[in-house]
This record gives structure tokens, sequence and C-alpha cells, in this order.
């Protein structure tokens, strides 16, 4: 009966103390009359092997212990969509900005990208994806409701919305924004050798002009695409290539503005010429930093913008109002 | 893995749902008269209602704390053996149980 022991034995240290006699008490007295029924009918003792396939046949003592415990899970079946969702945010949200910003500075200055660390992104990883896991597994145990399972109301749902819709209020805000930017920037910034930015005299390099122009055309064209977009409310591959290629001509004009020094100097009426000069300095040489970051800027909203194409060729028709998507 | 190999644990998957429900019946069924675990377990087997010990005393333990059933330790053949038999409570659920299968088999008649 020795391997009979050491098998209650083994189970009894995963069950809970308060029942522990009683199941294994109970167990027990089932696998002796198995064996006691297979002697009988063998007409002798069993050898360990015969007992060794009884036991085996009972299953492993984990297993056994485990179908007397309630089930348990640290997270529940109702929690469990809403902890995924947050641990995707969370570890997105520490993953992603950083690989931008690291991109940024491989992209402007190779030499600055080691001072990221990136090796402490699996550390950072461990320790949201940990905290978010305890915090669920806390609301689990407290009964927490985050979302009301039974008072709720259908009429409170979100409306049904079409993940290539264009909503005509962006539409209508970027064309309001479009002109408003088109006339003040024209009328400021229009191509001279002295530019008076509300008081302050800015001189700017020859080489604005094509800084300007080219500012001037992605505006237009930015303005043009939201009033096709106000007219037809579904992206279309091309519509949607073309806003992609337009945000990353915009960035790409924007980073290079703060390193091709356009600023020769800066005037005002309150600044000495010493003043003048040393702040002119100072922005030529601050500018230029500015440039990784806006690089990882235009990476961000290039990543959106072909994520769009991409969900274009997912969703090309609304799977609840049949919409047809035209191109 | 193999397709008949999937195929084969989704039918073992699904039989083993099927059954789980028709285990509690069968064994509150049985426990009209007090049994102990054991002949519980061959008087299902008899009926080619085969249960493992694994499966059947955390069954009895639920059905027990639910109050479907009364056990009790007494002691026969020279050892200690826990029997169960139906309460009160459990006589009345193993009613309403048999009318509801009885409903079941008989919409599923139809259906098949």
């Amino acid at each position: 009966m020795d391997l009979l022991d050491r098998y209650l034995q083994a189970v009894s240290f995963w069950l809970p103390k308060r029942q522990k006699d009683d199941i294994v008490a109970e167990l027990s007295e089932d696998l002796r009359s198995q064996m006691e029924e297979k002697e009988t009918s063998l007409g002798r003792k069993l050898t360990d092997s015969e007992v060794e396939g009884i036991l085996k046949g009972c299953g492993s003592p984990l297993a056994v212990a485990a179908r007397y415990l309630p089930q348990q899970s640290l997270i529940g079946p109702t929690l469990f969509p809403l902890y995924r969702f947050v641990l995707g945010v969370v570890l997105a949200g520490c993953v992603i900005p950083r690989c931008l910003i690291w991109l940024g500075f491989l992209i402007a200055n190779p030499s600055h990208a080691s001072y990221l660390h990136m090796e402490n992104l699996w550390s950072t990883v461990v320790f949201f994806g940990f905290y978010t896991t305890l915090a669920f597994a806390i609301f689990e145990r407290s009964g927490v409701q985050f979302v009301n399972l039974v008072d709720w109301n259908p009429r409170s749902l979100p409306p049904v919305r079409h993940p290539n819709r264009i909503p005509r209020a962006n539409s209508l805000g970027e064309i309001a924004f479009g002109l408003i930017f088109i006339a003040w920037f024209a009328g400021l910034f229009y191509p001279q050798p002295v530019i008076d930015l509300y008081g302050v005299k800015i001189t700017l390099a020859p080489v604005w002009s094509y800084f300007f122009y080219g500012f001037l055309l992605q505006a237009s064209a930015n303005f043009l695409l939201a009033c096709v977009n106000l007219a037809k409310a579904y992206w279309t591959r091309q519509r949607a290539t073309i806003r992609l290629l337009l945000d990353a001509a915009g960035g790409v004009l924007f980073s290079f503005v703060f390193r091709s020094h356009v600023l020769v100097s800066v005037n005002a009426a309150s600044l000495t010429p010493e003043k003048s000069a040393a702040l002119t300095t100072w922005l030529n040489t601050w500018m230029p930093s500015l440039f990784p970051w806006c690089i990882v800027v235009v990476l961000i909203i290039v990543a959106v913008d072909g994520y769009r194409i991409m969900r274009l060729g997912k969703y090309p028709m609304s799977p609840v109002l049949g919409v047809q998507v035209g191109a | 893995m193999s397709l008949s190999t999937t195929n084969n644990d989704v039918f073992e998957n699904l039989r083993q749902e099927l059954r789980r429900g028709c285990l509690s019946l069968a064994v509150l069924s049985q426990l009209r008269t007090e049994r102990y675990g054991y002949t519980l377990r061959k008087a299902l087997a008899a009926q080619g209602m085969d249960i493992d010990e694994g499966t059947l005393y955390p069954l009895l333990r639920r059905l027990e704390t639910q109050g479907l059933l009364s056990s009790e330790w007494r002691e026969e053949d020279k050892r200690n053996k826990r029997f169960y038999r139906l309460s009160p409570e459990g006589t009345q659920t193993l009613q309403q149980l048999v009318a509801e299968w009885k409903g079941i088999h008989a919409s599923l008649e139809g259906i098949l």
C-alpha cells in the first residue's frame, strides 16, 4: 500500500486544509475498493505495477486535487475583454512612442539613439503589464462592476459607425481651419526681405520662398481634399493615399524648416542689437534640435494614414449597414 | 496536428460537454437509495454511464453543498465509508430536472 499512501499524500498536498482529510478518506476508500475487487478477481495480491495502473487511471495528484477546488481565475470572463483592451492600450502606450522617438533619433542623430536605453523597454512592459493585471485582479476580487450587466439599455449603445466613414464635422473643421490658415499664412509669411510678425521684424533667408510655396501648396491641396471628403464621406484608396502623401510632404517640409537655418535675424523695438543677435543665434542653435521630434511626429501621422489605407482593404463594405464604399 | 486528430479532439470536447449536464441527473437519480461512492460508480457503470472517481467525488461534494444530497460516514465491512442519499430538496429538484430532461429529449427527437 506504499504507492497508494504516497499517491494520497501527493493529492492531499494540493487540497484546502479544511477539506483535506475528508476528501482523502473518501478517495482512499474508493481506490482500496477498486484494488480489493481486482485482488478478488485475480485471487492474489496486486503487484506494484498493477497498483500503479489503478492510480494512473485515477489521474495525476494535481489534476485530481484541482477537480475538488472551486473554479478559480485571476480575471474572470466578464472582466477579461476589458482587461485585454486596457492591457493593449497600456502596452502600446509604453512601446510605440518610445520606438518612434528612438527611430527619430536614429534618423536624425544616431549617436543620441543609444541614450534612450531601449534595453529597459522590456522591464517597462513587464512593470506596466504587471500592475495592470494586478489592478484587474483586485477589481475581480472586490466585485467592482465597470459595466452595468443587468440594467442596461440598447438605446444607450453608440451608433453604428463604419471605420472608413469620414465624419462631416471633421471635413467641415478641416475646411474652416484650412481657409483660416491659408489666409493667415499667405498674409504674414509671404516671401519678402523682412516679415513683420506682430511688431517683430523677422528676416528670412531666400530659401524660405521654397518652403512658403510648399506649405501653401500643401495647405491648398488639403483644403480641396477636405471639400471632396465632405461631398463623399467614405475614404477611398485614392483619397487616403493623397492624404498620406500630403501629410508626409507637409511634415517633411515642416521638419526641414528647423534645420535649414532660414532665420537670418530677429528684431524688435524693445530689443537692443546685441540682444537681437543673441536671440537669433540662440534660435538658430535651438531649432535644429527640434528636427528629430518633428520626424517622430511625421512618422506617427504617416503611420495613422498608412493604417487608414490598410483598413480600407479590411473593410471595403460595412458589414452592418451594407454601405458600398465607392472608388 | 492532423485534421483527424483535431476532429477527434473537437468530438471529445463536445461529448464531454454533452455528458456533463447528464451526469448530475444520473447521479441524483441513483441516490434515491442510499449508496457510497464506489457502489454508486458501479451502479452507474452497470447502466452504461461510466464516471471516474476524479469526476464523481467533486460532483457529489458540489451537490451536497447545494443542499441536494445529504451524507454521513459509517463503518461497513470494517471500513469507513461515506454514504450519500437525496435530501428532500434534492428529491424535488430531481423531479424538476427529469421533467426538463423529458422536454429536451422530446424536442431533440423532433429536431434530429
